[in-house]
This record gives structure tokens, C-alpha cells and sequence, in this order.
């Protein structure tokens, strides 16, 4: 795996050796990236169980308190954490977070999103977008637009799951049917749908029987149907089946069926809610984990409560140990079950906080910088992307806009973001990011 | 030339020949993308053309030529190149010149149609109509090109595309060659006569005229290299074109603003993009050929045409034109349309019409796009060849900022039944296009689907067992009318039309200072249609709305379309089928419509003004006095009202100008208004509009039977914009009473009406339907008991009822119908076959279930009819009934039950009705 150690070497016009190289070599071959893709799949390369599971930080994570502490800040901004050493020599993180610490080479972290908007939304890390002047039907999640390309990779399971419970704060919930329409929002196996999961007053006998009456009384003729509309009908009846009965999808949301052992590396956090937005459950990292095994295409979680506006730094040796517990057991797990190159991990908040610590012990709303967490997806971890300035107040070098990060997840899963297109209610088409590329640095 | 030297000496020399031919005059040939390189070789290099076939060629020393460097593929092209000596030599040089240039035929065209010919034509003239065959062909200058079509009648009566079929000879020689596609280059002045013959002896004769010939016209920016870009994708939304452009490049999408690309080009860059000095060396050839890394990848051919017209731009200095040079003020193809069947091709000729009356053919100048890939493939020669799905499919080609489209209907082929019962006009259209397609019809629809489609399509519900037993025994034969009528009276009409409507005119729920205006809104909508409100009055009442909403409701419409650039695009959709969003930024790309109709239109809004209603968070609207004007985001221009491809409107200050636009639309001429309700309507009951999407109507997507269209439109207009009546003439129509059931031949069919196209239920319809037959309704908070999914006055009922957001309910936010969904899902499914709240319908002891199984009165076999009457409108027949009643009678209960228990006989119903609910007799209308 090829590390990178600091900044990038840059050619004069702004153009980095490594990206010119890589140009270079596709442009002498006449082949685009996504034609190499192409290529890739036609001959079999490339597997299509390509997966994504989004860690949701809700309430805009302190980036300075936990990938990049700004040791050369004057205490008032530099906080209470200190940095230890990781496995990956000059990288450092805060000393919260020591089991991710020791297993840095496996991951990513992007110390300068931009981009954002001072919002407690979800919209930007669920979307790749803003909310301003939303198209006709809405900005798709990233989850419903590969329900909509790719589907799930298992036909007993739905292709985009979302397991964060309603959560107070109401712009933090996400799920909403978008311009994909709303077959492609999330399966959330909460609320109704978990209730029409598990068999409602009847026995398995009985839903048996009618079953077999409904096979006889249902004999409208199949050729009638001109968009193939009974069809689906019929294929998502017999998964529905599958699921009342004995299916995947239950077991895999089946956390007792996972070796003890195993759930205990994750360990149990609390269901109780944080603040107005989710519970902490590292539990739900492990149902991600098995969801994805299960052929699910997107998992989403969202993990505690991170809008730390007073007593930031106890909040954080609340919140940074079972985040560290439950992502380096989420990381490792994949790993040894060889899922790193297929699944792509990513946990981040919809922006950062102030350098400044307030007086009330807290920092408040930072949209000019934010940070993520990224691991799995075939990507070249070890690395942390960027760096602010002194005070943490803004990117130094290396600023990445939140879509080149969404770029970089499609990239994983074998997507050319700025060249697919789908078109809104109003049949104007957009790309599924404008324009950026995937980091170059870690693809 | 007198000597003549050996074949493969000749054939090399003339291949070096047309290398600097070509080098010189850019030659004929278009490139495509990446992938497609031609047979002509660089010098002393030895590449595979893509057809397998290699050519070796040195350009100095021994000239050895390895094998034939035409396409292997192209047979027909092969058998006409002169063996013998026959013709000059220069003819032959030019011969096999455009021989290779052809480019590639995708497949061998079959040559059995050519018996049935019993004449041929030459079918395009050189007039400003190119179908104008007397008018005479002129070409000026060595660049003119021009595409030959030659049209084939049959006995039968049938056109067919014989361009390619046919040997071309024109006398004198030398000056003009013409290739195997039929493709006219100029080689000297003067005047020739091409005659055309097929392998039948057939022949037909035009004339071309060639002048100018040493006068090489002045290379124009925008009409010249402009073109290039858009053809090669340089400037599409993806790339170049895109607001941003790509890697530090930026063009105007598709072209639209030529001055700005010159900038971009030659200004740019430091200057770098473009070296006249060495043309070759700039950066645009560069990238473009893929000699040097470009994310794009090899656009451009070096040996193709476009690469020497660009090089020879460059090389002069980047000429952008004199400005009295002529502008492009449209362009037509020929042939319009063409019935073809499967696997046949037609080539396209299109010219463009200039500023100063001239004409010029940019057949292989302009972009082909087919509309549906499966149904048609359009090469960049504009060789259409039709696929094997049968059906209509549109070919756009783009130029500049012009389009123009040419329709390909591909029959089935089968033989239509040739009487076929025809009950008004709206039959007779139908029934001609499937004539022509060769489509034969389903039979009609039986009496119990006829009044359960009916009663869902015009009232959203289900025919009581009452009615549907009371029809089906009537032997009235006008009691399929009768019926139609009485749905037309009743008030689930009104309560079903307005939930559609109140959708499109986005009634929504934002907080509790909306409630009023949200039934006030719907309350009126529903009126309106309770008392059959003419459709133009409808629309100017909310287009020009005033006041407060409570006197006036259709003022709340303009709460959720706030800014002026929702209203006209709402407008544009909803009333106009138009949409014209694309057109604020830039020229719209499929349609004729700039950002100066877009501002046009904008001015009759630009008078709007706001003020606080007569409840607190409400608003009211009024006309605020002055010179309706907006501001051209473009030029920063004023511009006066202008509808779409109207005069501007002269309006005084205290006009509110919504009037005008409202007087505009409603007038018996406008091209837009009726034919877009008509299309609305006719997807609503039909499934499909004539027009698809149906508020996506422009010149680029035709409808599928434009006469029918035109025909509804003067109908309802001409009727006083009567919407009953026109839901009557549709309902009244064979076309809609046909079965869903296909025959042998129209089971593909999806756009010719062959057959009613099912379709699911929508959300409210299937609540209340499953509503009705368990006997417990739903309960919506806040609304009075008995209120039905399909009566809710806003979207806010989304949040509370699980169902109707599942099933696809539309939240209001878009002006489009689109938003409504049909498709299945795994949590549909799961709700219906397992749901709590299905389960507690069907549980109920007060539920259909529990009084079925009550009632003593009763037989099981007359119960198991009363649902299939509550279901299906219809009896059940021996199959099914044995099936229902045995599944009721093994269910019987044991002897010594526990009273306190529901008997197994209530299970058996609960089930038996669950298994009703799902089938898809019952989930679909059919």
C-alpha cells in the first residue's frame, strides 16, 4: 500500500505529479477511467458486491478534537485532548481514540471538508448536496441512488437500509423520497415496516394457508401487464414472503445470531437517545456489518450526539470511547472477513466546531471546516488527507469539498459520479456530483 | 492521365492521393468518438482499421498496398467500385476516394426489397423546403457537400429509402464525384446530371450544379467550427459545457453562445489552446486527437474532416466571420417521417436554411440523436436503421441552435383486421395509425370490467356489488353511457379530480398558518369541478388570482410558488405542457425556446406584488401598478411580456398583465392550452399520454399520433373547454373500453392503444378500496368521520398515514404528476400481506370478515359472490368459487369450541378476504 506523508508535490499549474501521471497513462491508452471500468466489468473485474456503510455523526463532530489536535494553538483553542502517536508514523489523533490509533493504516482521515452550510442537517452528508434550490422531487441520498443503479446484491434484501431511529431534531432524520421516486427510499426496519416484518397475529401456519388460497384465487392474467408493473408485484411479494418467513434480512438484523464474542468487541452503548438525535449503539455498526454481507447496497447509522455547544471535552470522553470501540471493531471485523476491499466505510457530521472554546466549556457551529473518517473500499488507508492552519480554523492545504468525498464513495462502488446522470421530475438531468473527482490521494 | 498502371501501384498511389486530398479539403468524412478509426493510415505506419481489414501506406519509396482498404463489411459498396477502366481515371480516383470515405454501413442491406420497387425519384431538391424536388441543386465553393436521397415506391404504394442501393453516375465527369451513400462532393464548375439506377433497371435522374468552385468560402466561427464541438460532445452538459467546464476548459453548452467560445479559445489560455504557427502543435488538436492525455479521450480523427476544417481555421488565424456573414435560421430534414420496418434503413438529408435565403446540406455537420435506442440507431452520416421493436420512435438532429425531428414508424406487420368498429373520432385515429402499423386490436372489454374501470378512472372507487349487479343485468344497450354519466354526476367525480389537481397546484401543508388556505384551496378546486367550471375560466381564475384567499381561494396557489420563477414554470407545465426551466440559464436544448422567451414570459408575472392577508402567516396578492417588464439575465435587458412565440404585449401600467397572458392562453388558436389538457386527460384514462411525459411537449418529442391530438384539442376547444363532456368522448370511445388482455400480436405494444394498459391503483384509491371491502374505514386526524383517502384537502396526511406515503401519494411539492409513484416495493408488499393495520381491518368485529361469518341468512356460497361483486364487479366463476367455498369449509369449526374465541369460520373469512386484497385483479385496474 503506497503511503503519502504530508503535502503533495505540485506542478506549476496546480496540477499534482501523481494526478498528471495517472492522466498521462490513461490518455495514452485511449481509455477513460470509466471506459477502463467498463472494460473492468465486461471482462468480470470488478465484483458488483460493492457496499457502503455511512456513519451519521449527528450535531457536526469537533474536528480539532479528534483526527488533527492543534498542539502549536494557544490552550483556549487547543482544549483539553492530547495527541498520541498512531501506527501510521506522522499521523496523530486524539488520545480518545487509541484503538483507532492503532490501527491508522487501515484508515483514512480527512482533516478539511468544505463545503458546508451552517445546518443541523443530515441533507449534505446524505445527499452530497445543499439544501438551497432543491430540483423538482428533491435531492436523492446516496443510498437511494444505488437502490436505483445497482439495486441490492441479493434479491432477498432491500438494496438501501436505514437503521437510525426517528430522531428529534427533525432535519437531522433523512429517508425522504427524492426524485428517484419513493421505491428507492430507505427500508427502515424500524417503526411500521419492522412491525410488517414480524408476522401480525398469525401463525406461520396460517400465513401459509393463505398464501396457498392467494395462489389460487390469483389468476388475473400476467400478460395484461404492460410495464412489467405485476411482475415486481410478484418478485417483491415472494421476497416479502421470504421475509415473514425464514430470510436473510431478518437474520442478518438478528444481532443474537453474531458470536458473543464478537458483539462484545463492538460492545453495547446505550439506546437511550443523546441529546435531540440518536442513541449509541455500537450494535447497529455489527446489524451494518451483517446487512452488508446480506447483499443490502447502503447501510446508514446515526451514532449519538455531537452539537457539543457546552462541556466539550467531557462530552467527547463520553462519546469518543464508544466511537472508537464500535469503529475499530467495525473496521477490524471487515477486514478479517476480507469485506475491506468490497465495503467502504465513512462516519462524519455535517460540519465542525469553533476553535474557540466558549465559556461554557463547548464549541459552537463551524461549517468553514469539518472532518471524516474513511476505511475499506479497496482505498489506500494510512493517510490523513489535509491539514488546518494553526488555530484550526481553516484548510492549510489540501481543502476537500464534501463531493469529492461522495465521489470517492461511488468510485468505490465502481460509479463515475460527475459522468452518470439521472434525470429529476422535471426530466432535467444532473450528475450525481458536479464535476469532482475522487481523491486522488487514496483511490 | 493515358497510362495506366498496375491495380495495386494505382490503388496506393491513390490512396496517398486522397491522404493530401483530404489533408487539403477536410474531406467529407465526420469522425465519431474514440473507438471508430478509419481505414486511412498515418504515414508509414501499419494500423488495423476496425473492421480487421489493413492497409499498408508509404508515402515515399516502394508503395505496396496489403489488402482492399474498404471496409470489408460494406458489400454492396465493393460490387459498384469500377473493376475495369471503363470511366476516366479521375473518376475512378474519386471513386474509390469516397469509397473509403463512407464511413461504416452497420449492417448489409438487404436487397430483397428492391423487386418490389416500381419507381425510383430523386426526392431532394435544392429549394429553402428540401422536399422540394424541382428546385434546383446549386453548390457554391469546394467545401458544399450535398446527401442524394432516392426514394423507392412500391406497388403497394409504400416509400422506401433506396440511397444506398442504387449505382450513381454522373455526366459529364469530373465534375462532380458522387459516393455509394449518395454523397455529392464538387470537383469543377459546371453542371452535371446524376442519374441513379438499381440492380431492377430503375432509374431516376436530377441535376446538380457546381460553381464557384476555386473560391474556398471564408471559414465563419459559429456556423463552421461551433458545429464540430457539438457533434464531437466536446460542449455537452458532461464535459466542456457543463457550467463550470471541465479541467480549467469551458464552452457554451451545445454551442448556444459562439462569441463566448471564441473567447474561451482564442483568448484564454494565455493563447496556448491554439498555435497558428504550427496548428498541429495546439493544445485543441492535441487533446481532441488524444495525442495527449485528455479526460475525454480521442474525439477527433486526424484524418477526419473536422480535424482539417478545424487546423485550417487555425492556421488562418482563428477567423471568427464577418458579421455580414449569414446566420442559420433553420434547418429541416427530410424525409419528415417514414414507415420502416425492422431493420431497414433511411438516410436523412438535412439542410440549413440561412439568413441571406441560401441553402446548404449539413447532413454530417449536425448531431443525430435517436430518441429510443432500442427502437432506432442513427449513425453520424444520419443513416437511420430501425430495430426490432415495432412502434414510433423520433430521430432529433440538432445544428447550432436549431432542432428538427424525423419519426420513424416501425409496423408490427401483422395485417390489421380490416374492418374494425370505429364509435367516434377519436376510433377513427386510432385505428388509422394501427392500420398503418399493422397493430390489430384487443376485443373489447366485458361489462364488469367496463364498470370497474370506469368507477376508478372517473371516481376513483370501486362499483358497489348494487350497481355492479344492476349493470351487468341491464340489457340497455346505451347503459355503458348511461354509466359514464352517472360517475360524471356524482360527487366522488368532483372529490377524485380535485385530488389530482390539488396535487399539481402544490396544496401543501407547511405549518398551522396554511391550514385554511389548504381546504380553502382544495374546497374550491373540487367546486369547480362539481359544477363542471369551464377548463379556461379554471385557469385564468388561479393564473390571475388577486386579493385575499378568502374571497377568492385560488390566491393560496401562489403561496408555495413564490418566486416569479415558479410561477412561470408552473405555468408553462401545468397549463402549457412546457417545461421551461431549462431556458433561464441557457438556450434550451431540445426545444426552439432562448432565455430571452423564458424572460418573455417571466414579464407577465414581474407585476406581482404581496401583501399580509387577512390572517396572520397568510398572504394576499395584487397587481402592483407599472410597466410589466423582466430583466434578461443574459443581455441585462428589459423585456416586455412575450408568450411563447408571440408579438411582445403592449400593456398599460395598470393592466395587470396576468390577464393578458390569461386571454392568450385561452384563445381558440393557442398551440399549447388544449392540447395539453387533452394530452393530461388522455393519459389519465389511456395510461400513456399521446405526448409522453405529459408536460414535456415540444418539437423533439412528438406525439405518437399527432392527428388524434389535434383532433381532442379542437374537439374540447371548439366545445367550450367542457371537461365532462371530453371525459364522456373519451369513456364513449372503442379505444378506451378495449381489453387489457393482449392478442398474439400487440402484447409489446405500449404507445399505439392497441389495448388498455393496466395500471396499479394509486395510493388513496387502493385505501379506500381495501376501505370498502373489509368495511372499516381509516380514520385521518383532524378530518371528519367517513372523510376518504381520496377526499384529504393537502399532503400533510403523508405524515400521519404510513400507507398513503408507501403507496406513492405525492407530497404536493411538484407541479408535474410525475411525483405520484406506481412502482412496487419490498414495504408494500410487506404492508399488505402483513400489516397491523390490514390485519385490524380484517379483524375487526364490527369488518366484513366478522358480519360474513355472523350472518345466519345467508349461504357461503351467496356470501363468496357479494365479495367478488365488492372486488371485481363480477361473478365468480366454478373454479373459483369451489376454491373459496372449500377453503371455507376446511376451516369449519370443530366440534366443543371455546365461545370466547373468534370460530375458525371468521378466520376463514378473514382470510379469504386478505387473499382478495392481494391479487392483482384487485391491486390493478384493468
Amino acid at each position: 500500500m503506497l503511503t503519502i506523508y504530508g503535502p503533495q508535490h505540485r506542478l506549476c499549474d496546480g496540477v499534482s505529479r501523481r494526478n498528471f501521471l495517472r492522466i498521462g497513462a490513461l490518455g495514452m491508452g485511449g481509455l477513460t477511467m470509466p471506459q477502463l471500468l467498463r472494460a473492468e466489468r465486461q471482462a468480470g473485474i470488478g465484483k458488483s458486491e460493492k457496499s457502503i456503510i455511512m456513519i451519521y455523526l449527528p450535531g457536526g463532530p469537533p474536528h480539532q478534537d479528534m483526527y488533527e489536535i492543534k498542539t502549536e494553538a494557544p490552550s483556549e483553542i487547543r482544549g483539553e485532548y492530547k495527541p498520541v502517536k498512531t501506527s501510521v508514523p506522522g499521523i496523530q489523533i486524539c488520545e480518545h481514540l487509541p484503538l483507532l490509533a492503532r490501527m491508522a493504516d487501515k484508515l483514512i482521515f480527512v482533516r478539511t471538508i468544505v463545503g458546508a452550510k451552517d445546518s443541523h442537517s443530515s441533507y449534505q452528508c446524505m445527499t452530497g448536496r445543499l439544501k438551497d434550490n432543491p430540483p423538482p422531487g428533491g435531492w436523492p441520498e446516496i443510498g437511494s441512488v444505488l437502490s436505483k443503479l445497482r439495486g441490492p446484491a441479493h434479491t432477498a434484501v432491500p438494496a438501501y437500509v436505514n437503521l437510525s431511529p426517528p430522531m428529534r431534531h427533525r432535519p437531522y432524520n433523512f429517508g425522504q423520497p427524492s426524485y428517484l421516486g419513493a421505491a428507492h427510499t430507505p427500508f427502515r426496519p424500524e417503526g411500521d415496516t419492522r412491525e410488517d416484518m414480524t408476522l401480525n397475529d398469525i401463525s406461520i401456519d396460517r400465513l401459509a394457508d393463505r398464501r396457498a388460497l392467494l395462489a389460487s384465487f390469483d389468476r388475473f392474467r400476467r400478460d395484461a401487464d404492460q410495464k412489467g408493473a405485476m411482475s415486481g408485484l410478484d418478485a417483491f411479494n415472494e421476497q416479502a414472503f421470504d421475509v415473514l418467513t425464514s430470510s436473510r434480512l431478518l437474520e442478518a438484523l438478528d444481532l443474537q445470531k453474531e458470536d458473543r464474542k464478537i458483539r462484545e468487541r463492538y460492545g453495547e452503548g446505550t439506546p437511550q437517545h443523546q441529546g435531540d438525535a440518536a442513541p449509541r449503539l455500537m450494535g447497529q455498526f455489527l446489524l451494518a456489518r451483517r446487512l452488508v454481507e446480506a447483499g443490502v447496497r447502503c447501510v446508514t447509522v446515526s451514532f449519538s450526539f455531537w452539537d457539543w455547544h457546552g462541556k466539550n471535552f467531557d462530552r467527547g470522553r463520553d462519546n469518543l470511547p464508544p466511537f472508537d470501540q464500535g469503529v475499530s471493531a467495525l473496521v477490524e471485523d471487515l477486514h478479517q472477513r476480507g469485506l475491506d476491499k468490497d465495503v467502504t466505510v465513512i462516519a462524519w457530521g455535517e460540519f465542525g466546531r469553533t476553535p474557540k472554546i466558549n465559556k461554557d466549556g463547548g464549541r459552537d457551529h463551524w461549517p468553514r471546516v469539518s472532518c471524516a473518517l474513511l476505511a475499506g473500499g479497496g482505498m489506500r488507508t494510512g493517510q490523513a488527507i489535509g491539514a488546518t492552519n494553526r488555530l484550526g480554523e481553516e484548510p492549510k492545504e489540501r481543502p476537500v469539498h464534501f463531493q469529492e468525498v461522495f465521489a470517492t464513495l461511488y468510485h468505490n462502488l465502481g460509479i463515475n459520479a460527475s459522468q452518470t446522470q439521472l434525470p429529476d421530475l422535471a426530466n432535467r438531468p444532473h450528475y450525481l456530483v458536479d464535476g469532482y473527482q475522487p481523491l486522488a490521494e487514496i483511490i | 492521365m493515358t497510362v495506366h498502371p498496375p491495380n495495386s501501384l494505382r490503388r496506393a498511389s491513390l490512396a496517398g492521393v486522397a491522404l493530401l486530398w483530404l489533408a487539403a479539403w477536410g474531406g467529407t468524412e465526420p469522425t465519431q468518438a474514440q473507438g471508430r478509426s478509419q481505414a486511412q493510415n498515418s504515414r508509414n505506419t501499419r494500423r488495423p482499421c476496425s473492421d480487421g481489414c489493413v492497409a499498408q501506406v508509404r508515402t515515399s519509396g516502394k508503395r505496396t498496398v496489403e489488402a482492399n482498404a474498404e471496409p470489408v463489411r460494406d458489400r454492396v459498396s465493393r460490387n459498384s467500385l469500377p473493376e475495369s477502366g471503363s470511366s476516366s481515371p479521375s473518376f475512378d480516383r474519386s471513386q474509390s476516394l469516397l469509397a473509403r470515405e463512407q464511413g461504416r454501413i452497420s449492417s448489409p442491406l438487404p436487397d430483397s426489397k428492391a423487386d418490389d420497387l416500381i419507381q425510383l425519384t430523386f426526392t431532394r431538391g435544392g429549394g429553402a423546403t428540401s422536399l422540394d424536388s424541382n428546385a434546383e441543386v446549386v453548390l457554391r465553393g469546394p467545401q458544399a457537400r450535398w446527401q442524394l436521397l432516392v426514394t423507392g415506391r412500391s406497388s403497394a404504394g409504400q416509400l422506401q429509402d433506396s440511397t444506398r442501393r442504387v449505382k450513381y453516375e454522373a455526366t459529364p465527369p469530373g465534375v462532380v464525384a458522387v459516393g455509394e451513400t449518395g454523397w455529392v462532393t464538387p470537383l469543377a464548375n459546371g453542371t452535371a446530371r446524376i442519374t441513379a439506377s438499381n440492380a431492377q433497371g430503375l432509374t431516376a435522374t436530377t441535376t446538380v450544379t457546381i460553381r464557384e468552385i476555386d473560391k474556398p468560402q471564408s471559414i465563419n466561427f459559429p456556423n463552421q467550427i461551433v458545429p464540430i464541438f457539438t457533434k464531437a460532445g466536446c460542449n455537452s452538459g458532461g464535459c466542456h459545457g457543463r457550467a463550470a467546464g471541465q479541467n480549467g476548459f469551458r464552452l457554451s453548452l451545445l454551442g448556444f453562445e459562439p462569441r463566448e467560445d471564441f473567447e474561451h479559445l482564442v483568448v484564454e489560455g494565455r493563447g496556448r489552446r491554439l498555435f497558428p504557427a504550427a496548428p498541429e502543435q495546439s493544445l485543441l488538436l492535441l487533446k481532441a486527437t488524444g495525442s495527449q492525455p485528455h479526460g475525454g479521450g480521442q474525439r477527433l480523427d486526424k484524418d477526419s474532416p473536422a480535424f482539417g476544417l478545424l487546423y485550417r481555421w487555425i492556421q488562418q488565424g482563428m477567423p471568427y466571420g464577418d458579421a455580414t456573414d449569414p446566420k442559420v435560421v433553420g434547418i429541416e430534414v427530410a424525409p419528415e417521417m417514414r414507415l420502416m420496418s425492422h431493420g431497414e434503413t433511411q438516410q436523412l438529408a438535412v439542410t440549413a436554411m440561412y439568413s441571406d435565403g441560401s441553402v446548404e446540406d449539413v447532413t454530417r455537420l449536425v448531431q443525430h440523436e435517436s430518441g429510443n435506442r432500442d427502437q432506432a440507431e442513427v449513425e453520424p452520416t444520419g443513416l437511420v436503421q430501425a430495430k426490432e421493436r415495432s412502434g414510433q420512435v423520433a430521430v432529433m438532429v440538432r445544428f447550432q441552435d436549431q432542432v428538427a425531428v424525423f419519426r420513424a414508424l416501425i409496423p408490427h406487420g401483422a395485417k390489421a383486421r380490416p374492418s374494425l368498429e370505429v364509435k367516434n373520432f377519436i376510433d377513427e385515429w386510432v385505428v388509422r395509425n394501427l392500420q398503418t402499423l399493422g397493430l390489430p386490436p384487443s376485443g373489447l372489454c366485458d361489462d364488469a370490467t367496463f364498470i370497474r374501470r370506469t368507477a376508478i378512472d372517473v371516481a376513483g372507487r370501486l362499483p358497489t356489488p348494487e350497481e355492479a349487479k344492476r349493470f351487468l343485468a341491464d340489457l340497455d344497450p346505451n347503459k355503458r353511457e348511461q354509466w359514464v354519466d352517472a360517475l360524471l354526476a356524482s360527487p366522488e367525480y368532483a372529490d377524485y379530480f380535485a385530488n389530482k389537481w390539488n396535487a399539481i397546484l402544490r396544496n401543501k401543508r407547511r405549518d398551522e398558518t396554511s391550514i385554511r388556505g389548504n381546504f380553502l384551496l382544495h374546497s374550491w378546486i373540487r367546486q369547480s369541478f362539481h359544477e363542471n367550471k369551464p377548463y379556461d375560466r379554471f385557469m385564468r381564475e388561479i393564473v390571475t388570482a388577486a386579493g385575499d384567499m378568502s374571497r377568492t381561494p385560488p390566491v393560496a396557489w401562489f403561496r408555495e410558488v413564490q418566486q416569479i420563477e415558479d410561477q412561470v414554470q408552473d405555468t408553462a407545465q401545468i397549463f402549457l405542457g412546457v417545461r421551461l426551466q431549462c431556458a433561464r440559464c441557457h438556450h434550451h436544448p431540445f426545444e426552439k425556446w432562448s432565455q430571452q422567451d423564458y424572460f418573455g414570459f417571466s414579464a407577465f408575472f414581474s407585476r406581482l406584488a404581496r401583501k399580509s392577508g387577512s390572517l396572520a402567516g397568510e398572504q394576499a396578492v395584487f397587481h402592483e401598478r407599472g410597466v410589466a417588464a423582466a430583466v434578461n439575465t443574459k443581455t441585462k435587458l428589459p423585456v416586455k411580456p412575450t408568450a411563447l412565440g408571440s408579438a411582445a404585449f403592449d400593456l398599460a401600467p395598470d393592466q395587470d398583465p396576468r390577464e393578458a397572458l390569461a386571454d392568450w392562453m385561452a384563445s381558440k388558436d393557442n398551440p399549447f392550452f388544449a392540447r395539453t389538457l387533452v394530452n393530461r386527460y388522455w393519459k389519465h384514462f389511456l395510461g400513456r399520454g399521446l405526448v409522453e411525459p405529459e408536460d414535456d411537449m415540444r418539437l423533439t418529442n412528438p406525439a405518437t399520433n399527432p392527428e388524434l391530438l389535434d383532433a381532442l384539442a379542437r374537439h374540447f376547444v371548439e366545445g367550450g373547454y367542457d371537461l365532462k363532456e371530453l371525459i364522456r368522448t373519451i369513456c364513449r370511445s372503442q379505444t378506451y373500453q378495449r381489453s387489457s388482455y393482449p392478442n398474439e400480436h400487440n402484447s409489446a405494444d405500449s404507445q399505439n392503444f392497441s389495448r388498455y394498459y393496466a395500471k396499479r391503483l394509486n395510493a388513496e384509491v387502493l385505501l379506500d378500496a381495501i376501505d370498502q371491502l373489509t368495511g372499516v374505514p381509516t380514520v385521518f386526524p383532524g378530518q371528519p368521520a367517513g372523510t376518504r383517502a381520496g377526499q384529504l384537502p393537502d399532503n400533510s396526511f403523508n405524515t400521519t398515514s404510513y400507507f398513503l406515503a408507501l403507496f406513492g401519494r405525492p407530497n404536493h411539492s411538484s407541479a408535474s404528476e410525475s411525483e405520484r409513484t406506481d412502482e412496487t416495493s419490498l414495504a408494500q408488499s410487506l404492508h399488505l400481506l402483513n400489516s397491523r393495520s390490514i390485519q385490524e381491518k380484517l379483524n375487526s368485529p364490527n369488518g366484513r370478515a366478522a358480519l360474513l361469518a355472523r350472518d345466519a341468512s345467508r349461504t357461503d356460497d351467496d356470501k363468496i359472490r357479494d365479495l367478488y361483486y365488492r372486488a371485481y364487479s363480477r361473478e365468480p366463476d366454478r373454479t373459483e368459487l369451489k376454491a373459496a367455498l372449500d377453503y371455507l369449509r376446511s376451516k369449519s369449526e370443530p366440534a366443543g369450541r371455546n365461545a370466547g374465541q373468534p370460530t375458525k369460520k371468521v378466520e376463514a373469512y378473514q382470510d379469504t378476504l386478505w387473499a382478495m386484497i392481494n391479487t392483482k385483479e384487485f391491486l390493478f385496474n384493468h
